[in-house]
């Protein structure tokens, strides 16, 4: 319990202090206490930059982050798969080719971005579980499968934008994720559906629970195992897609923090949820802050800093399985 | 519960069960014995209802499997399968605790009623003070207990358990069976179980299902069952029969 606790209290004061951190660090400098100062001075121009053009950022970052993440651990949870990830096994690079796919048609369907991100990621993700059902979802062949659709979605993703490169230029921000230039309305789209992402995944922990019973002992207890697993995966969908839009496909997230997170609060879903959340948050914060001030004025994107992270984590899973 | 001329076919290509009609009675316990491969594992699964079959009815209290919700036949019969995925980072309680799914809702909870049930069914198992211990860190013939006990909280009237004996040594394979016995005299449910062994079967059941290839070959009470001949119809193999003050009948294999 003990342990509990500190986990959930570190990663909240890690996570406010990058976030001033962020916020104060960049091409405007300033010192923690000259910082808060600011922060409750209307008339300060330097502050007036800063909310318009790092403070979406910072929560653009920690809401992918976290959905990405707790994205991650109902995928594990409903594949009966640890090695389950938007990312890896192709849900978000789906959503990412469908919604460009549809937008450069239909420009007028913008304003449903999200919606038609999540169609594509529900595609994608129905392919993985029909492809790999009948190996009973063996992590490797899921993975293998997952690796496969990722690939041809991502493929036709570029093909698209080399074939219409000059029909539209926002489409490379899809591919690569870049969080630069992010705006309150980013913020908006991404806080409306991961909340409403997050509560639903929150409210499911008890369903997510009961994933761990073999699929005919859940049944026998009058689980319906079909539909918890339906729903779970609708709202990991949802979870990824909305960061994809909003923020671009960052691979590895939701398969590092659920497997850092199980070692410090335990495999229960009523905590491990939250926590992940949290732990999500920190680290795409964290990755898009170093990517942005290591090498400046030059950017390095978080998901780039991911997959230099992630791919060797996932071979040491792998060895592990 | 009445089961009426089921067929079963995994492939269609071949019956898994083949025309089997029985009825098991309320408050004893039936065992269900035969070689490898004679469908007694499928006939318990077609019972507990994971196995839809082909044609053929099975009712329970005059009314069709089929017509139960999922939450109402958990109410009425609970299983225990032979192998089970260990959950890790889950204490038995909790695991126990999943037994109470078919009486809750997600909105609606009894806790009162829950925590008494599941304490029962530590209670029953003789696992009240393991409760906070983790699954993994148990033995094999402990967590079958454990498993017991989740479909104990579920409060059915019916626990059918498939091969229970199956991975554990001679001491918890009489420690599970004596368990089976006291549920069945001192809490009055039916239980259905699939076994190999046959004098186990002999000693603790009420009612014996003998099948072959899909058919039941006899059935009835142990002694009339368990005959010279019917062994060597059923498995092939030459055995003797004695009846011992204690044990009472017994049976000996000799070869085959």
């Amino acid at each position: 319990m003990t342990k509990k606790i500190v986990s959930f209290t570190t990663v909240i004061v890690l996570l406010l202090v990058s976030m001033i951190y962020s916020a104060s660090t960049g091409s405007i400098k300033m010192g923690f206490f000259e910082f808060i100062g600011a922060l409750f001075d209307e008339g300060n121009s330097q502050m007036e930059a800063i909310r318009d053009l790092r403070f979406p950022r910072i929560i653009v970052a920690l809401f992918a982050g976290a959905a990405l993440s707790v994205s991650g651990v109902l995928l594990q949870s409903v594949m009966r798969n640890p090695l389950a990830d938007a990312g890896v096994i192709g849900i978000s690079s789906g959503a990412a080719f469908v919604q460009l796919f549809i937008i450069s048609f239909f420009p007028a369907l913008f304003f449903m971005t999200p919606v038609l991100a999540f169609m594509g990621g529900a595609f994608a993700c129905t392919l993985v579980f029909v492809l790999s059902w009948k190996s009973g979802l063996s992590p490797l062949k899921l993975i293998l499968v997952g690796i496969a659709i990722n690939a041809m979605f991502t493929g036709l993703t570029e093909a698209f934008i080399s074939l219409g490169g000059s029909l539209n230029t926002s489409a490379s921000s899809v591919v690569g994720s870049n969080l630069t230039m992010r705006t309150w309305s980013d913020v908006l789209t991404i806080v409306t559906y991961g909340s409403v992402g997050l509560i639903g995944a929150f409210a499911l922990f008890g369903w997510c629970n009961l994933l761990v019973l073999q699929d005919k002992t859940a049944k026998s207890l009058g689980f319906n195992v079909a539909r918890a697993r339906l729903i779970i995966a609708a709202v990991a969908v949802l979870l990824s897609a909305v960061s994809v839009v909003v923020a671009g496909v960052i691979s590895f997230v939701g398969l590092l923090v659920p497997h850092i997170a199980r070692r410090f609060v335990g495999y229960d879903h009523k905590v491990l949820i939250p926590f992940t959340a949290l732990a999500g948050a920190l680290l795409i914060l964290v990755a898009d802050t170093i990517g942005r001030t290591i090498v400046a004025p030059i950017e390095i994107p978080a998901s780039t800093i991911m997959a230099i992270i992630g791919g060797p984590f996932l071979i040491f899973l792998l060895r592990k399985e | 519960m009445e089961i009426q001329d089921i067929i079963v076919s995994h492939d269609n290509t071949q019956n898994h069960l083949d025309g089997v009609s029985t009825t098991i009675q309320k408050g004893k316990i039936t065992t269900i014995i035969g070689p490898n491969g004679c469908g007694k594992s499928t006939l318990l699964s077609v019972m507990s209802r994971n196995n839809i079959p082909k044609s053929g009815h099975v009712s329970l209290e005059n009314k069709d499997l089929i017509q139960y919700k999922p939450k109402e036949f958990a109410k009425k019969l609970a299983i225990v399968y032979q192998q089970n995925d260990v959950p890790k980072d889950l204490t038995i309680e909790k695991l126990v605790s999943f037994g109470r799914l078919p009486h809750n809702t997600m909105l609606k909870k009894n806790h009162e009623e829950d925590s008494k049930a599941i304490n029962w069914a530590l209670a029953c198992t003789n696992l009240l003070d393991k409760r906070h211990n983790d699954l993994e860190a148990l033995s094999g013939g402990e967590r079958q207990r454990v498993w017991i006990a989740m479909a104990l909280a579920q409060q059915s009237e019916i626990l059918c358990l498939d091969e229970p004996t199956t991975y554990l040594d001679i001491y918890y394979q009489i420690e599970l069976l004596e368990l089976v016995k006291t549920l069945n005299e001192e809490h009055g449910l039916t239980i259905v179980m699939v076994l190999h062994d046959i004098n186990q079967a002999i000693r603790y059941s009420d009612h014996i299902i003998m099948m072959k290839t899909g058919q039941i070959v006899a059935e009835g009470a142990p002694r009339d069952v368990i005959t010279k001949e019917v062994i060597k119809e059923v498995y092939s193999v030459d055995a003797i029969f004695n009846e011992d003050k204690k044990l009472g009948l017994y049976m000996v294999p000799l070869g085959i």
